[in-house]
């Protein structure tokens, strides 16, 4: 459990499929995170969705050699996201107000997750989640903005409630092809 | 074949686009795809371009990719600890010869093409083997990457230039390393960067995020109100002393805007802890750098080094702006942090810069939109031929201040951007360094001594 | 045959040196931690010279394509397409000179 909690740590080769019920409860979890971010639901998903002692990483994403040591991120060094409950909660404070500019007016969300691939751990009602995903954001006439990438959740069951503990997001760009990143993923 | 380092010339037509009189500048400058030529040519091929943190590069073969002006350059570290920076770009058919942004203990850089391979020296090593070597006027040490005409470093911080009569660092600084060491000097055991970039793509002429650090802070109160009350609850204040401390200071066209209010940009990041970091080595840095600069070490303040390498005292990120053509740049950000400092105060800086100025920071969020629409609405072709307003602050230059170069009362001011608007000029209008480095942008002193 | 190269103190540690003896193709010398090494000064990949390369890591790097051979075994590493290991002479520093067999060993 603790490994699996390390956000450093890759999930690597999962084989542990949950059955078909915890996999549409996870998924149906996953699809209702997503319309809560579609529609700028920034407080309501943290305050129902995030687990307290939540690890939210996105590293960017380096063009290395296949040989290079290092290889395509480091956790330590540079990130999109590297937060805890605390700096998402501050993310989320700015969405709150009426001056953030860059989604006044609003911006138009579409996240699609797909891919999604349920395991269970070690732990009973913690489960290793792969997703996919395409996050499309629109705003003002033409200006759009879209990231493909990969991610490594783990959900955890308390009082009845599926919670997200950790989440590893891999992008497939190198250089941001946007200007922000004015969403969750 | 020897390089090939193009040479100036004048435009001064474009020169005139920036009104020094009526303080306004022509928004041509910003769309107009002769003027972005001339700007690769009369700016980015001959001024000092920053390349990379020496701390990037420790070991011999220690390299890095990055631009300067639109070219792509190799940066890397030779076996007798000093650096060279290259054109990427292989002599044969000139295809790129690396293709990574960074590596450590590099061999050397061979083409994908025709397997021509050069050393970390830049010299050609070989070919692909057997063709080249039976063909006797075929002369190997003749051909090589293109090297950079210059390159040096100041207190860590690596910067090149493509131009052989340009002068030295230190002179296209002059007295602005004053400043510079509020940042780079201002403990011992110098600087480093934190562990890779955030690079991400802005649809702006490079000039406005460029003006906007060499002074802008005005915009900080409309721009970033959202981002100051999710971190500090309230607006950034700009304290008690403001009238009495608060300066604008630029030398050629290079200019920093401070109000030495101690850890108003620091309190930014959101942590409690690089508040106290910082108010300790401001009382340390007193004896090093005088009360001022140890004042401004994490004041609300601003710089851009001319033309495109930017940072924050205070919240201690460092950018450059590449130009991607007239109305896109590549935005590139490392975080700089004491070497002597403890580790978890470099991991909060770390994690500072990335939840205030990078892409999905409270504070660079709101950033992007206003410069891109800054530029392109001038696509119109009736608004671009309406002229911009940089008039702030007309009657507050400080002739008596003791700090050095054009000194403005009050960062609240448009005099930094009046200047690095007048240095773009004398760079559009001037094909000598002479004339470069003694114009109107020159430190007041030097004028003086220019025109006896 | 044994042939002379050179003084042995004309090799130093961690260097490689290029000699020629009349009638062979170009040998490259080399010392890592006292013991000799000699070998055609040919890269067995592209014809380069190794003398243009350097050693580390117990292994002669390849100036050119960057292959690396073990001292010794001049077993093949970072290979190149195509690469075969290296072949060393048999040598000897005899009163101070270098002596080696200048033919290719099986």
């Amino acid at each position: 459990m603790p490994d699996l909690l390390n956000i450093a740590r890759p999930f690597g080769d999962l084989d542990r499929p949950v059955d078909v019920e915890t996999e549409r409860e996870v998924t149906r979890w996953l699809h209702l995170e997503a319309r809560l971010l579609d529609a700028e639901r920034y407080q309501e998903w943290i305050d129902t969705m995030i687990a307290p002692d939540i690890r939210y990483w996105m590293p960017d994403m380096d063009t290395r050699r296949r040989d290079d040591p290092r290889g395509t991120f480091r956790h330590g060094e540079s990130a999109y996201f590297d937060d805890s409950w605390h700096e998402l909660s501050v993310r989320v404070r700015r969405y709150n107000e009426p001056s953030a500019w860059a989604d006044n007016p609003a911006t138009r969300h579409a996240h699609l997750i797909s891919n999604i691939e349920v395991h269970a751990t070690d732990d009973d009602g913690v489960y290793a989640v792969f997703s996919a995903f395409t996050n499309v954001r629109n705003r003002n006439e033409a200006d759009q903005d879209i990231v493909h990438g990969r991610r490594e959740d783990v959900l955890r069951r308390s009082d009845g409630r599926l919670k997200l503990v950790r989440r590893r997001i891999f992008i497939v760009q190198n250089i941001l092809l946007s200007k922000n990143l004015n969403t969750f993923f | 074949m020897r390089p090939v380092y193009p040479r100036a010339s004048s435009y001064p037509d474009f020169a005139r686009l920036v009104d020094r009189d009526k303080a306004q500048v022509d928004r041509r400058v910003f769309v107009d795809k002769a003027i972005y030529q001339a700007e690769l040519q009369q700016i980015f091929a001959r001024a000092w371009l920053f390349l990379a943190h020496e701390s990037q590069i420790p070991n011999p073969g220690d390299f890095l990719r990055t631009s300067m002006g639109e070219d792509d350059v190799i940066v890397v570290r030779q076996r007798d600890k000093t650096v060279k920076a290259f054109l990427n770009s292989c002599p044969h058919r000139g295809n790129r010869v690396c293709m990574v942004d960074a590596g450590t203990r590099a061999r050397g850089f061979i083409c994908n093409y025709h397997g021509w391979s050069f050393g970390i020296d830049g010299a050609l090593r070989g070919t692909d083997g057997k063709v080249y070597e039976t063909d006797e006027t075929f002369e190997k040490a003749q051909i090589g990457l293109t090297p950079v005409a210059q390159i040096d470093s100041y207190k860590g911080l690596i910067f090149a230039t493509f131009d052989p009569q340009a002068p030295s660092l230190e002179d296209f600084f002059g007295p602005f390393t004053w400043y510079l060491d509020i940042m780079l000097d201002n403990d011992e055991g110098g600087t480093e960067f934190v562990g890779g970039a955030i690079r991400s793509i802005i649809d702006c002429n490079w000039k406005f995020p460029a003006e906007n650090f060499v002074g802008d802070i005005l915009h900080a109160f409309w721009t970033h109100q959202s981002g100051a009350q999710a971190i500090l609850g309230g607006a950034v204040d700009l304290g008690k002393r403001y009238d009495e401390l608060a300066f604008q200071a630029s030398v050629y066209g290079h200019g920093i805007e401070s109000n030495l209010d101690k850890v108003g940009n620091t309190r930014t990041l959101g942590y409690p802890e690089l508040v106290d970091y910082v108010f300790d080595l401001s009382e340390k840095a007193r004896d090093r750098l005088g009360d001022i600069r140890a004042r401004a070490i994490g004041a609300i303040s601003s710089c851009t080094v001319f033309p495109n390498f930017s940072f924050l005292p205070g919240q201690n990120t460092f950018r450059v702006w590449h130009p991607r053509g007239p109305g896109k740049i590549e935005l590139v950000a490392w975080t700089l942090v004491n070497k002597n400092a403890p580790e978890h105060i470099k991991e909060l800086y770390r994690k500072g810069t990335m939840m205030t100025f990078s892409p999905g920071g409270v504070f660079e969020m709101d950033d992007g939109e206003n410069w891109e629409y800054a530029t392109r609405v001038n696509e119109g072709f009736v608004t671009r031929h309406q002229p911009l307003h940089y008039a702030l602050g007309l009657g507050t230059e400080d002739a008596a201040s003791e700090m050095p170069g054009h000194v403005h009362r009050g960062s609240l001011n448009d005099a930094n951007q009046r200047l690095f608007y007048t240095r773009w000029a004398e760079f559009m209008k001037y094909d000598n360094w002479t004339d470069l480095q003694n114009g109107e942008t020159a430190p007041p002193v030097r004028r003086a001594q220019a025109a006896e | 045959m044994m042939i002379e190269l050179c003084d042995s103190g004309a090799i130093r540690d961690g260097e490689i040196t290029r000699v020629t003896a009349p009638g062979f193709p170009a040998v490259a010398i080399a010392r890592h931690n006292g013991a000799l090494y000699v070998f055609p000064d040919r890269c067995p990949h592209a014809d380069e010279s190794l003398a243009e390369g350097w050693i580390e890591d117990g292994r002669v790097v390849c100036g050119v394509h960057f292959a690396e051979f073990e001292l010794g075994s001049g077993e093949v590493h970072n290979r190149p397409v195509g690469c075969p290991n290296l072949s060393f002479f048999r040598c000897e520093d005899r009163d101070g000179k270098v002596f080696a067999t200048l033919a290719v060993e099986a």
